[in-house]
């Protein structure tokens, strides 16, 4: 049996994916990635591995994505998360054409054409604002898990507007709305209504078609994907662990690149 | 032009415009006033500024189609469209409105959506994001024939100007006033009073009106006298108590930026004039309390004039000076009707902002010494790099020369996302104990 | 030898002037004529420290790493600094070096009109060059006869030459990756002609590659192509920079140069053959005709915009270019850069991905 593997080493989590020849998923993986990802890369493999109850042999084609790609010497080919997660979207949702990956150190948005080829991207610029770490900073600050932060925001009754775009200048922000005793709850939604804001900015500069995707750690909090959906003004699809898409589209490239080389 | 929309516009402006008034009139009286602990009683005048004003921005709704519109930049020689009927709007004095009505981070962003940096100027940002989405707090802008722009302010309004050129499809008149590195020379004043001349035939063109010389020297002369009121009206301020702070200026600088040339600002700096000589007369300052004497240096933060006139005003401070406000007023001497073309580019092109650093620092010394100021605060505006580029080195070689203590407010003129509450008021807590030793 | 080295030598040996001169657009005729060298300072490599006391955290890298070269005894190796006429920013840093840092070192400004030109633009620009050069004399004793002359056929060989490069780049008949291509080009910022034109002469001659690089091509915008690992990324990646429109490249790059007459009114209408530049202030629908030639004659399948973070000029025009190239069926990629950023895993990735997705 010939098998496929996606490997996704980002700066804070690395992902594994096995699919079959049928591009069913046998295996997925999530572990941190800690210092070192060539080690990183090898610990999830094996990891899926395990899962899938199969040996390194029958591993036909590896792909390797993320910030980490080029430090897997054992994969065949090292492929942008960017072309990773478009592929992994569309086969997740065939009728996706916009994509937006919110993870921790940067966020994108991407477009699909047919086939679930990107058409074009964005990614946000060095400020952290519109990110996962954004949101980890004022988490900490509000004494929230970051798993917390969806419920709690659907919760608040009012919404705090956070004016600052940036994250320095939105923590001290935060303080003194904390300070003024303002509701936990109507801060995250405030907080959450500033992510999105900016990254509507890069939805609006791709552009929405047809169904929209939303892959990342961020995609499940449900606070943040509420409030893009009365932006987008339609419902987004979430895969129940966002977090793999880009994993599983390194499998899928890899399949497809297999077969291409026959 | 057509004659249906020039009628209405006529009737607009001499029945609408007085009818709702006369309706803002009635309104006001019914509310009544109260003794300010911090501010002396409110000027008269200023009922009549915001009638002006109101009036201007509603009947720009009815210009188009009965006037030629203008959208022009607060540092162009505006002297000259008047002779050619020209309505005209200021984008800039827009951008103050939205920063002042908070209405700049909603339009930046959606300038922002486009594509538009968030590190470019804020004016620019709120009047694309009008653009883009038809919103204004002046409801609706005059939609323009030309943009006419000269770069002695900055060069982004060239930039800004031709993107607007862009979108509307419409001619773009600059006036290119080069930097006065070090003297304007004879070749400097050639160039610019030969760009003068030579928009004469396109702005006949786009008007269908003719020069007339006649017309262009009384323009001239009223925005001469406007300019100098203007800097009349400033200059009571060197009076203690100060019959005026800068924030209040700040408003009152509309009609000589909007509407320089026309006889309703001169008008209006007359009515003002007289009530502040009043006010000097019987000693009544616009502070209370005036224990110390401020200048401030750049644009507003239009977001924030309320609040900081309030917070200043309770430690007993006064802004008697800015170097923005007084930058409609400073160069009109160089103005000379027996020789308009040349004495307008120098007027033009001599202003702070397209002038060198060390004329700025003389300049700010004058000033000090004129309006007998005690600090100096210094806002560092992200929008505007002509004007905040060299105030970190202002700020030295004042303190060095007059022992001048001040400080910087790293913010926005209307961009309050790019402005820290808690910062700020670190800063000027600091400020305010340094100016009590 | 190195930049330094070369200028000391210029001076020593050659007894010849340095200028240490701002981006963008200058006469370099003009300085030549006097016998100088012209040294451009577009992105030093140093750390800023002295420059952050006198510019905000929200201007440009090229400003702020100017500033810190010329504080950082920079200005003691010039005869002159040149501060042409740019942007506000620059303008204003002008006025910071010349007015309030008690430098000895003479301070030349150069403002050249902005677009839209009228009649009068052309006179006020040859009016400007005569000034410079009355300035330079003044300061560098007087020019010998016949130099500008001279100086102005100098240039217009260096321009064929380029032009030559350009050329055969944009057909794949050049032999130089895009690292090195920039790398030669750049070497002109600092090189007197002769040397200059004697190194273009050399790469010219170089046999033409056997095959074209595998990958698509693109074409390069912005101001400098920083950071230098962006170039040796598209090498790796099989692609090649078939055209730019860099402010330090093809926006320098005249399209006339007239044969004979009066030296000024040659450079003066060289000048105003140069391509669309946001800091001249051309329109948009002239930027975006320009690039859009530039796609359509080399094929290029995208459009990588490198713009210096804070840059207004640039910043502005952006949208625009952006959009009427989408219009065209044309993607481009915008990346925000320092000018001594490194080349990161971020930047890399967007690259990257804009590769897999137009190749």
């Amino acid at each position: 049996m010939s098998l496929f593997a996606g490997i996704d080493i980002g700066s804070l989590s690395t992902e594994a994916v096995i699919i079959d020849q049928q591009a069913a998923m046998v295996a997925a993986v999530i572990l941190p990635t800690e210092a070192h990802s060539t080690k990183a890369a090898e610990t999830a493999l094996e990891a899926a591995l395990e899962q899938a109850g199969a040996r390194r042999p029958e591993l036909a084609r590896i792909v390797a994505t993320g910030y980490g790609r080029v430090s897997v010497p054992f994969a065949h080919k090292a492929v942008t998360e960017i072309t990773c997660h478009g592929a992994g979207a569309h086969h997740l949702f065939p009728g996706t054409g916009t994509v937006i990956d919110i993870g921790g150190q940067d966020s994108k948005v991407i477009r699909l054409g047919p086939g679930g080829k990107v058409v074009d991207f964005t990614m946000n610029d060095k400020c952290a604002a519109g990110t996962g770490r954004f949101l980890e900073v004022m988490a900490a600050k509000l004494g929230a898990g970051l798993d917390e932060l969806g419920p709690l925001s659907r919760a608040a009754r009012r919404e705090v507007a956070i004016s600052s775009v940036c994250t320095v200048f939105a923590e001290s922000e935060v303080v003194s709305l904390v300070a003024r005793n303002e509701p936990r709850e109507d801060i995250i939604r405030g907080l959450h209504r500033a992510i999105v804001n900016r990254v509507w900015s890069m939805v609006r500069a791709v552009g929405v078609e047809g169904q929209v995707t939303m892959t990342g750690g961020v995609a499940k909090n449900s606070g943040v994907v509420e409030l893009l959906e009365e932006k987008v003004g339609q419902p987004i699809n979430v895969y129940r662990e966002p977090q793999i898409v880009g994993a599983l589209g390194a499998a899928l490239l890899a399949r497809d690149q297999a077969r291409a080389l026959g | 032009m057509s004659f249906a929309a020039a009628m209405r516009y006529r009737f607009m402006k001499d029945l609408g415009a007085p009818a709702l008034m006369a309706a803002r009139r009635a309104m006001r009286k019914k509310r009544p006033s109260r003794p300010d602990p911090l501010f002396g009683p409110p000027l008269k005048s200023l009922a009549r500024l915001k009638e002006i004003m109101m009036r201007h921005y509603f009947l720009a709704r009815y210009a188009p189609g009965a006037h030629p519109v203008a959208w022009v930049t607060s540092g162009a020689p505006v002297e000259l469209l008047r002779v050619f009927g020209f309505y005209t709007f200021y984008p800039e004095n827009h951008g103050a409105m939205c920063g002042a009505a908070h209405m700049a981070p909603e339009l930046c962003q959606a300038a922002e959506d486009h594509g538009y940096s968030q590190d470019l100027c804020s004016y620019a940002r709120c009047d694309l994001g009008h653009y883009f989405t038809g919103k204004s707090p002046a409801g609706q802008l005059p939609k323009p024939d030309l943009l006419f722009a000269s770069n002695n302010i900055c060069q982004t309004v060239t930039y800004w100007f031709k993107a607007l050129a862009h979108y509307y499809d419409i001619p773009l008149i600059l006036f290119d006033t080069p930097f006065n590195f070090d003297q304007i020379t004879e070749s400097d004043l050639r160039y610019m009073a030969g760009q003068l001349e030579e928009m004469i035939t396109p702005l006949q063109r786009i008007s269908g009106v003719k020069f007339d010389q006649a017309k262009f020297l009384a323009s001239l002369e009223l925005g001469r006298a406007t300019s100098e009121t203007w800097g009349q009206v400033l200059q009571t301020m060197r009076h203690r108590p100060s019959p005026l702070t800068i924030f209040d200026t700040f408003f009152h600088m509309a009609p000589v930026v909007s509407l320089r040339g026309l006889p309703v600002a001169y008008d209006y700096y007359q009515t003002l004039l007289e009530e502040l000589r009043d006010r000097v007369a019987r000693g009544i300052g616009a502070v209370k309390l005036e224990r110390k004497r401020l200048m401030w240096d750049n644009i507003a933060m239009w977001y924030k004039v309320r609040d900081f006139s309030n917070l200043f005003a309770e430690h007993g401070m006064n802004f008697v000076v800015a170097t923005y406000t007084n930058a409609w007023a400073e160069t009109i001497q160089y103005l000379d009707p027996d020789d308009p073309f040349r004495s307008l580019a120098k007027t033009y092109s001599l202003v702070i902002l397209n002038n060198n650093l060390d004329h700025r620092l003389s300049l700010m010394e004058r000033l000090i010494a004129d309006y007998q100021v005690d600090g100096l605060v210094i806002h560092s505006a992200r929008s505007c790099k002509p004007y905040s580029v060299g105030q970190y080195d202002l700020k030295r070689l004042l303190m060095e020369r007059l022992a001048i203590p001040s400080v910087v407010i790293e913010a926005d003129i209307t961009d309050s996302r790019a402005y820290s509450e808690e910062q700020t008021r670190t800063r000027l807590e600091a400020f305010f104990e340094a100016l009590e030793d | 030898m190195t930049r330094k080295e070369y200028l000391q030598h210029q001076k020593t040996q050659r007894h010849r002037r340095v200028v240490g001169v701002l981006p963008a657009l200058f006469p370099r005729e003009i300085l030549w004529a006097a016998d100088a060298v012209p040294a451009e300072v577009w992105d030093p490599p140093l750390a800023v420290s002295r420059a952050g006391a006198h510019l905000q955290p929200y201007i440009c890298s090229v400003v702020r790493q100017s500033l810190e070269l010329i504080l950082s005894g920079g200005a003691d190796l010039v005869d002159a600094l040149l501060f042409p006429h740019t942007c506000d920013s620059i303008q204003n840093m002008a006025s910071v070096v010349h007015d309030y840092c008690g430098l000895d070192t003479p301070c030349l400004f150069f403002y050249h009109p902005k677009a839209p030109y009228t009649q009068h633009s052309r006179v006020y620009y040859r009016d400007q060059l005569q000034a410079l050069l009355e300035r330079l004399q003044e300061l560098f004793g007087p020019a010998e006869p016949g130099a500008l002359t001279a100086a102005v056929e100098m240039g217009q060989r260096m321009y064929r030459r380029l032009g030559e490069m350009y050329a055969r780049r944009a057909g794949g008949n050049l032999g130089l990756g895009n690292e090195e291509f920039y790398r030669v080009l750049r070497r002109g910022e600092y090189l007197h002609p002769e040397d200059f034109i004697a190194e273009l002469d050399q790469v010219l001659g170089r046999p033409a590659p056997a095959a074209a690089p595998p990958g698509p091509a693109v074409i390069l915008s912005g101001v400098v192509p920083n950071p230098p690992g962006l170039l040796s990324q598209l090498d790796r990646l099989g692609v090649a920079v078939a055209h730019d429109d860099l402010l330090m490249g093809s926006r320098r790059i005249p399209s006339r140069l007239p044969a004979e007459g009066d030296p000024l009114d040659r450079l003066t209408e060289s000048y105003f053959s140069l391509p669309p530049c946001s800091t001249r202030s051309n329109s948009l629908a002239r930027r975006a005709a320009y690039l859009g030639q530039l796609v359509e004659q080399t094929g290029a399948a995208g459009v990588i915009f490198l713009i210096v973070k804070f840059c207004e000029p640039e910043y502005f025009d952006l949208p625009n270019l952006v959009e009427e190239l989408k219009a065209r069926g044309v993607p481009s990629l915008v990346l925000d850069t320092e000018t001594n950023q490194p080349y990161d895993g971020r930047m890399a990735t967007r690259v990257e991905a804009f590769i897999e997705m137009i190749g």
